[in-house]
C-alpha cells in the first residue's frame, strides 16, 4: 500500500521534469498557478462579472423595499388561511363539472391553434434564418424582426390586436401566434444549425435542390429538437391562454378563473379550478413526453 | 475526349490562403486516378472544384467539353447529376433509413416537389434494391443509417453515388475512417464500380501503398502544385518524399 503511494508519489515527480522547454512556452496558467483548460478566459470573466452584478441588485432591491408597515406574523397567519380554504375544500358552485371540462377543451384549443400556426409559420422563417443554409443578407433582416417580435410580449401583442379583432378569442389566438412563431423561429433555426454540414453537402453534390435538401435531409435530421421546441412552446401557450381568457376575454377555464376570483370571490371555485389547470399540465406533459420518445 | 480537363486552374481561400496553383491536368473516361498529398495541400480543394462545391478562383475546367467554371445554377445542377460524391464521414442523414438514404442520389434527376416529398418510382426503388444488393446490404435496407458500422455506412455513400447513374465517381478520403478489412471491402467495390460500369474514379488517398496498388495513374500534389502525374510503376520512393516534403525514414511508408 504505502510502497505503491510512494512509487505513485515517484511517478508524478517523474512525469514533471522531463517536460521540454519548448512544451512550457505553450502552456498558459491560471493566476493561481494550475494550467489552463479552456480556449479563452474572456467569456468566464463576463459571467462572473454578471453574476456579480445581478447579486448587488437583488441585495439592493431587498434593503429599498416598500413594506408598508405589515405585520409579517398576520399576514403569513391570513395567507395560510386562505391557501388551505383554496386548496383543501375545493369546490365548484357557480360551475358544474362538465361546463370547466367544457372550458378546458376551449383553452386547450386556443393554445394548439396558436402552436400549430407558429410552427408552420417559424419553420419557413426558420430556414430564412439558419446561418448554415440562408442568406446572410436575409438571414441578418429575418433576425433583428424576429428579436422585435419576441421582444414585445405575448399580452402586449393580443392587446394590440384586439384593436383590429376586437376582445375574444381571435385576438388572443393571433396573439399567441405572433409570439410563438417568433420564440420557434429561433428555436428551429437553431435545431437547423445544428445539422451537419456534410450531409448538406452530400446531397448538394449529387444535385440536389434546395428544397430538395431542406425535406430530405434538414426537415428529418432536426425534426426531434424541433418537435421538443414545439411541445415546449406548446406548453407555454397553454398557460398563456389561461392568462388570456381573463385579460383579452378569450373565454375557456382562464376566464372562469377570473370570474371566481375577482367577481365571486370565491376561494372554494378558485382551488378547485387551480387543480383541474394542475392536472391538465401534468397530463399535458405525460402525452408530450411519450411522443418526444419516439420523435428520437 | 478527356472526360475533365483541369487548364492553369488556381484557388484562393479569403484572399490570402493558396490552396491551388496553376494545376492543369486532363483525366479520360474509364480513368482509375489517385491524388496523394500531405493534408492542406489542396486536395480536397480539386475535388470541390469539379462539382463546384467550391469555385475555382482562375483557369478553366472543362467537364465532358463544357466549361464550367462560368456555369449558372441550372449548369451546376447538370454537372453535379452526373458526377458522384463520396465522404470520409459518410454523411448519411442518420435519422433515414439505408434505402432512403441510398434514393437520395436520385434528387438530381427529379423534380423539386417529388424529390422533396421523398417520392420515388417503383423503378428507382428496384435499382436501389439492386445496386444494395450488389454491395451485399440488402439485408440492412430498412434499418436506419446510425444503426450501421462504419464499413457498412461508405458502401451505403457508394450506392448512393451510384443511384446517381454518374459518369464520375469523386471519392474524398474514402477510406481514411475505416479499418484495413472494410478497406479493402470499399476499394475492391470502387475498383469493380470502374471496370464493369466505365465510371471514371477519382479518389483523395492518404494511404500511399493503397493508391499504388488499386490505381493506374499516381497525382502526387504538394501545396496547391502538381509535382508528380504518371502510372504508379515509376512513382519513385525518392518522388514520394518529395511530394510529402519529408526525408528518408519519415514516412509510415518507410517502415518495413
Amino acid at each position: 500500500m504505502s510502497e505503491l503511494a510512494v512509487a505513485g508519489a515517484a511517478a508524478n515527480t517523474a512525469a514533471q521534469s522531463p517536460l521540454s522547454l519548448g512544451v512550457h512556452n505553450h502552456i498558459k496558467k491560471t493566476p493561481r498557478g494550475k494550467i489552463k483548460t479552456a480556449a479563452k478566459s474572456k467569456s468566464n470573466t463576463v459571467i462572473q462579472i454578471t453574476v456579480l452584478v445581478l447579486l448587488g441588485l437583488t441585495v439592493y432591491g431587498f434593503l429599498t423595499f416598500d413594506y408598508k408597515n405589515i405585520d409579517l406574523a398576520t399576514a403569513l397567519a391570513s395567507t395560510l388561511d386562505n391557501a388551505s380554504t383554496m386548496f383543501l375544500q375545493p369546490r365548484l358552485s357557480y360551475n358544474s363539472f362538465s361546463g370547466a371540462m367544457f372550458a378546458l377543451l376551449i383553452t386547450f384549443s386556443l393554445g394548439a391553434l396558436a402552436t400549430i400556426f407558429g410552427a408552420i409559420i417559424a419553420f419557413f422563417g426558420a430556414l430564412l434564418c439558419a446561418k448554415n443554409i440562408a442568406n446572410p443578407l436575409v438571414a441578418t433582416v429575418v433576425r433583428s424582426f424576429v428579436a422585435f417580435i419576441r421582444a414585445v410580449p405575448t399580452i402586449l401583442w393580443v392587446l394590440i390586436l384586439t384593436i383590429a379583432a376586437g376582445l375574444g378569442s381571435v385576438a388572443a389566438v393571433a396573439g399567441l401566434t405572433f409570439h410563438s412563431a417568433g420564440y420557434l423561429v429561433k428555436a428551429y433555426s437553431e435545431s437547423i444549425e445544428e445539422v451537419d454540414n456534410g450531409v448538406i453537402e452530400a446531397l448538394k453534390a449529387s444535385g440536389a435542390s434546395y428544397w430538395q435538401i431542406v425535406f430530405q435531409a434538414i426537415l428529418p435530421a432536426s425534426l426531434s429538437f424541433m418537435t421538443a421546441w414545439t411541445f415546449l412552446r406548446f406548453e407555454i401557450n397553454f398557460s398563456t391562454a389561461i392568462a388570456m381568457g381573463a385579460a383579452a376575454g378569450a373565454g375557456g377555464i382562464g376566464f372562469d378563473l377570473f370570474m371566481a376570483g375577482s367577481f365571486y370571490f370565491d376561494l372554494h371555485e378558485l382551488g378547485f379550478i387551480t387543480y383541474i389547470v394542475v392536472i391538465a399540465v401534468i397530463v399535458l406533459e405525460m402525452f408530450a413526453t411519450k411522443i418526444k420518445a419516439k420523435v428520437r | 475526349m478527356p472526360i475533365l480537363e483541369f487548364q492553369d486552374v488556381s484557388k484562393v481561400y479569403d484572399k490570402t490562403t493558396k490552396a491551388l496553383t496553376d494545376v492543369s491536368f486532363s483525366v479520360d473516361e474509364g480513368e482509375f486516378v489517385s491524388i496523394i498529398g500531405p493534408s492542406g495541400s489542396g486536395k480536397s480543394t480539386i475535388l470541390r472544384c469539379i462539382n463546384k462545391l467550391v469555385d475555382a478562383t482562375q483557369g478553366s475546367i472543362f467537364f465532358d467539353g463544357h466549361n464550367i467554371t462560368t456555369a449558372d445554377k441550372k449548369e451546376i445542377r447538370k454537372v453535379r447529376k452526373k458526377t458522384g460524391m463520396i465522404f470520409q464521414h459518410y454523411n448519411l442523414v442518420d435519422r433515414l433509413s439505408v434505402i432512403e438514404n441510398v434514393l437520395h442520389g436520385r434528387l438530381g434527376h427529379k423534380a423539386t416537389i417529388t424529390g422533396a416529398a421523398g417520392i420515388y418510382s417503383e423503378q428507382e426503388k428496384e435499382n436501389a434494391f439492386a445496386i444494395l444488393d450488389k454491395l451485399g446490404l440488402a439485408d440492412q435496407a430498412y434499418k436506419r443509417c446510425d444503426e450501421l458500422s462504419g464499413g457498412q455506412k461508405q458502401r451505403v455513400g457508394i450506392a448512393r453515388s451510384i443511384m446517381q447513374e454518374p459518369r464520375l465517381i469523386l471519392c474524398d478520403e474514402p477510406i481514411a475512417s475505416l479499418d484495413p478489412s472494410s478497406s479493402k471491402v470499399i476499394m475492391d467495390h470502387l475498383s469493380d464500380i470502374n471496370q464493369s460500369m466505365k465510371i471514371t474514379c477519382i479518389l483523395n488517398l492518404h494511404q500511399v501503398d493503397v493508391a499504388l496498388k488499386y490505381s493506374k495513374r499516381i497525382i502526387g500534389i504538394t501545396s496547391g502544385q502538381i509535382v508528380y502525374d504518371g502510372p504508379p510503376e515509376t512513382l519513385s520512393k525518392s518522388k514520394i518524399h518529395e511530394i510529402y516534403q519529408s526525408s528518408e525514414g519519415e514516412l509510415i511508408t518507410d517502415v518495413e
